[in-house]
């Protein structure tokens, strides 16, 4: 005769032992929650979805001109080196063998040495991370220098408030500092 | 335990790398006793810039004192009578400025 007494199971412990591995097979559908943003991310970073979340418009610079977008449409992520706002551009068709390097900064350069963060990656989709100091005012512009393989340098701008509302809209939040 | 910490921040370091791949240059200036400002550089992601340029630069783009950060990254200097800026210089497009009213004074 057996020894083994039944042993008293509560009722949550006998559904337990009953569709633990059911219930463990529905974990395999907790990462479908995440795969739109996944997929959205690739789409992206891979550019099948142009070459930011939200593009500004055409700058002209000289006789140059690229396209500028918001690689994400919100405000400045933070960073150890202050809040950071990253902008995608593409070179006009024309002009892509002929600028060497582009520069973006919040105000006008005071000088090339000074012309700010420069764009990294192809002509055709480069990127660059532009500190956006608290204090800066709603009405800024962002300036654009390109630098020529011939040595020529030009520059043009946008309102901020037309690249970026999205960073408006950050600022304000901010407040003004002084 | 330990191992489950260890695969977590291995995880961690995974998920970050793209934020730590980006070195942003920073630099700070403070006034110090003795009418002089003293500078620190760096890069966001914790790393020192020992021998990078500073220079103090006038607002009329005349260079009033070429520098170069020490080894601990810092560089001391007079404050200037004319009206300046500070460029922390890690090379072409890898700077930072710092007006003079943006300096903290002491």
């Amino acid at each position: 005769m057996s020894k083994v007494a039944a042993a008293p199971s509560s009722p949550l412990r006998t559904f337990w032992l009953k569709w633990r591995f059911h219930l463990n097979l529905l974990l395999v559908l907790v990462p479908l929650g995440f795969m739109p943003r996944y997929f959205a991310d690739a789409a992206l970073f891979r550019g099948d979805t142009g070459i930011g979340e939200r593009v500004a418009g055409d700058v002209q610079v000289g006789p140059w001109s690229l396209t500028l977008a918001e690689f994400r449409n919100e405000g400045p992520s933070p960073d150890p080196a202050g809040p950071m706002k990253f902008f995608n551009a593409a070179l006009c068709a024309a002009c892509a063998d002929q600028v060497k390097a582009t520069y973006l900064r919040i105000g006008k350069p005071r000088s090339l040495r000074a012309a700010g963060v420069i764009f990294f990656g192809t002509p055709y989709r480069m990127g660059a991370g532009l500190p956006v100091p608290a204090r800066t005012p709603p009405d800024a512009e962002l300036w654009i220098t390109m630098e020529g393989w011939d040595g020529t340098m030009h520059q043009g701008s946008i309102p901020l408030s037309q690249a970026s509302p999205a960073t408006i809209a950050w600022l304000n939040k901010q407040g003004v500092k002084p | 335990m330990t191992s489950i910490l260890r695969a977590f921040t291995a995880l961690l370091c995974v998920g970050f790398s793209a934020t730590a791949l980006a070195h942003n240059p920073m630099c700070e200036c403070k006034e110090i006793p003795g009418e002089q400002i003293q500078c620190k550089g760096g890069f966001s992601d914790g790393s020192g810039a020992p021998g990078v340029t500073l220079d103090v630069i006038g607002y009329d783009e005349t260079v009033l004192m070429p520098g170069k950060l020490g080894a601990d990254s810092t560089l001391t200097f007079k404050k200037p009578s004319a009206e300046f800026y500070v460029l922390f210089d890690a090379g072409p497009g890898h700077v930072v400025e710092i007006d003079q009213a943006d300096i903290q004074p002491q």
